[in-house]
């Protein structure tokens, strides 16, 4: 009967159009416009001289580095319970979704949108808060007179206030782990691509690809790409915006790795300043508050540290007992001032290596390291040591306590400790 | 059509009636009072119990003995997963199937009603009670919440701090959000529903449906999936709870949901119109 066949079709017809409209929604849109054609080292004169320092926009972080993901369990559950090297390694896996509102160099505000909570970093010149819904703890760090025109140079302790971990279980609290310098604060376009042009030499291809459209802004696309062999980065892109030079996008690609292995970008961005309202902070009423000590700048080697100010405090709330030290600053690094780090080849193919600790502090250090539940599942065992392999960096513990960091295979970091 | 024929009940009429049977039913009523009562367990579990520690127990738990209003927050919470879509799932599985079991559907349609008009209604009944269940945990949760704990102003998760007023209109929101979340899946109900004379059938299937996609959702393997999944915003509604208001999971949530209605209202329409009914 062909009424009862005619009856179907909307039901047919409705999934094709949705599929039909999605395909047509993912084709990248083209530019109205195409931008100017550029030279690579024009693309990042453009890139070096912009100078935006107010919007708001989303930014979204993924990342694919081959290290095991953690399934989303419930609203409660989250890494903070894991305290503070996981908040580090928690960017290493999976995405992030973040909001920042930057207006001029003094006043930011960085909001981390996790499941049901959120992580906030608030600048307005020389008072930075930490907020953390999840246990509504709030940090406040008084940066001194001379920091505070200083732009984005926040110094960021290694994790939002979570609750307090047992005394060394944690090996990003005092170690320099240069293995993972994220900042623990989702890091922008802005950080990534100041990072990776630190490092154009040389040793390195600078291309411009076609152009690409990030947040409905035309960019052009700088590709740095290693000119050797022996380093796992395939290739660096970042998004330029045409108009402003501000780095819209950074993808970071590995070798034989068809998604980015780090892609920080933003999905939405407005040139517009944001609402001063947006960079006001007060902590919420019923909040722990910690009062954070002020790391010694290094622009000022010889200025002593600031005392810790023990404001702020609500009643009825027990304080920390002691202001918490910003780690990875000057006062944990000379404690171990006998380790020096050795370096051997250059350019993208660098080894780093950390010679053992005496009196048994290495072991303690693997040991520790290997604590982290992440890393444990992720460290398997190679002649010489243990290997904790990502897409982009290769870490070698060796047996007798030494540490070997580079982005190269592993090969190499085995035979730099060989070689030593 | 029968639509235009001369005695067709209008459409407003058919859909007054269809909410009056729905809302005298024992059984919403006994559904929208087990909804009423989740908040009033929690609010009662925190007073009578020492202080929650942060960060134990669902999101929000903690900010209960501070202020009143977390307990229609935390309520809506906890009844999202599983409380909601079960009560979802028995209203829209029973649209169709429930009068064909009772051998009532025949007479629904010979009179001049419309089998499209006949769902459309049931539709929207179904839709009236996705509205009225979050908006029963809100009110209930945000009356014993007020009447237990004291209330002021509430701390959003960015931190800052809005006034009471300010904060029932977050509530409103997020009970919106939700009525929006559910609408897809009483779609599905719908549909389920037109497939059997047998509502009880239709009920289970649809509130395991949406338990299968809560738990597809949480595979990290399935997720290129995810965005596809009509739970998959569900618990987007604490974006609500930022400052400023982040809107984005409000529309991807609303856009996937018209997607599910598009779908299973096609699908639907396609079975009803061309069933033979028979009881």
């Amino acid at each position: 009967m062909i009424r009862a066949w005619l009856r179907w079709v909307p039901a047919a017809a409705v999934p094709a159009v949705i599929a039909a409209g999605v395909l047509v929604g993912s084709i990248p849109a083209r530019a109205g416009d195409p931008l100017p054609q550029k030279s690579p080292a024009e693309v990042l004169t453009l890139l070096g001289q912009h100078n935006t320092r107010s919007f708001s926009g989303t930014v979204e972080q993924s990342a694919e580095m081959g290290l095991p993901e953690l399934p989303a369990a419930g609203p409660s559950s989250g890494p903070v319970s894991a305290g503070g090297a996981a908040s580090v390694l928690e960017f290493l896996t999976g995405e992030h979704t973040a909001r920042i509102f930057m207006d001029g160099p003094t006043k930011m505000r960085v909001q981390v949108m996790d499941r049901l909570a959120e992580r906030d970093v608030i600048r307005r010149d020389n008072d930075v808060w930490f907020y953390n819904s999840k246990d509504n703890s709030a940090a406040h760090l008084a940066l001194p007179a001379f920091a505070s025109d200083l732009p984005m140079s926040v110094p960021e302790p290694p994790a939002l206030p979570g609750p307090p971990a047992p005394p060394g279980d944690l090996p990003g609290r005092d170690l320099p782990l240069p293995i993972l310098p994220g900042p623990p604060v989702l890091p922008t376009p802005e950080d990534l691509a100041r990072e990776f042009l630190a490092v154009v030499d040389s040793s390195t291809e600078v291309t411009v690809g076609p152009d690409i459209e990030i947040a409905g802004r035309a960019a052009y696309s700088l590709e740095l790409a290693p000119k050797t062999q022996g380093t796992l980065v395939e290739k660096i892109a970042i998004a330029v915006d045409g108009e402003t030079g501000m780095p819209l996008r950074v993808s970071v690609m590995a070798r034989g790795q068809a998604k980015p292995a780090l892609q920080a970008g933003f999905t939405s961005l407005s040139l517009a300043a944001p609402e001063d309202s947006v960079f006001s902070f007060v902590a919420p009423p019923g909040a722990t508050i910690k009062e954070l000590q002020v790391p010694p700048i290094p622009l000022r080697p010889g200025l002593p540290p600031l005392p810790a100010v023990p404001g702020g405090i609500t009643p009825g709330v027990v304080p920390d007992s002691a202001p918490d030290k910003i780690p990875g600053s000057e006062a944990s690094l000379h404690h171990r001032g006998a380790l020096r780090p050795t370096v051997t080849g250059k350019g993208w193919e660098t080894v780093v290596g950390f010679p053992a600790a005496p009196d048994g502090q290495a072991a303690a250090l693997t040991g520790s390291l290997l604590k982290d539940p992440l890393l444990s599942q992720a460290a398997v065992v190679v002649p010489g040591g243990r290997l904790l392999s990502t897409a982009l960096v290769n870490v070698l513990l060796t047996d007798d306590g030494r540490i070997f960091v580079g982005m190269v295979p592993a090969g190499r970091l085995q035979a730099a400790a060989g070689a030593v | 059509m029968p639509n235009s024929a001369s005695g067709a009940p209008s459409s407003l009429s058919l859909l007054g009636s269809e909410l009056k049977t729905l809302f005298r039913r024992r059984r919403t009523a006994a559904m929208l009072v087990a909804l009423a009562a989740i908040p009033v367990l929690i609010a009662a579990a925190v007073r009578l119990s020492s202080s929650v520690p942060a960060g134990r127990g669902p999101a929000f738990l903690d900010r209960i003995s501070q202020n009143g209003l977390f307990v229609a927050v935390t309520a809506m919470l906890v009844s999202v997963p599983l409380f909601l879509p079960l009560t979802i799932g028995v209203v829209a599985g029973d649209t169709i199937a429930g009068e064909a079991s009772l051998g009532t559907l025949r007479y629904l349609l010979v009179a001049p009603a419309g089998r499209v008009r006949l769902l459309l209604v049931k539709y929207a009944g179904a839709l009236a009670f996705c509205i009225a269940a979050p908006v029963t945990v809100a009110l209930a949760g945000a009356a014993i919440g007020a009447s237990l704990f004291p209330v002021g102003p509430v701390t959003l998760l960015s931190g800052d701090v809005v006034q009471p007023p300010e904060a029932a209109l977050r509530l409103v929101l997020i009970a919106a959000y939700l009525a929006v979340s559910l609408a897809g899946l009483a779609a599905i109900g719908l549909f389920l529903s037109t497939l059997t004379v047998v509502p009880v059938g239709a009920m289970a299937a649809t509130v395991v449906l949406s338990v299968v996609s809560q738990v597809l959702d949480q595979l990290p393997q399935l997720e290129w999936l995810h965005p596809w999944l009509f739970t998959h915003y569900w618990f987007g509604f604490a974006d609500v709870l930022r400052q400023p208001v982040l809107w984005d999971s409000f529309a991807s949530n609303a856009m996937l949901q018209a997607g599910y209605i598009a779908v299973f209202g096609a699908l639907a329409y396609g079975r009803f119109v061309t069933k033979d009914v028979l009881s």
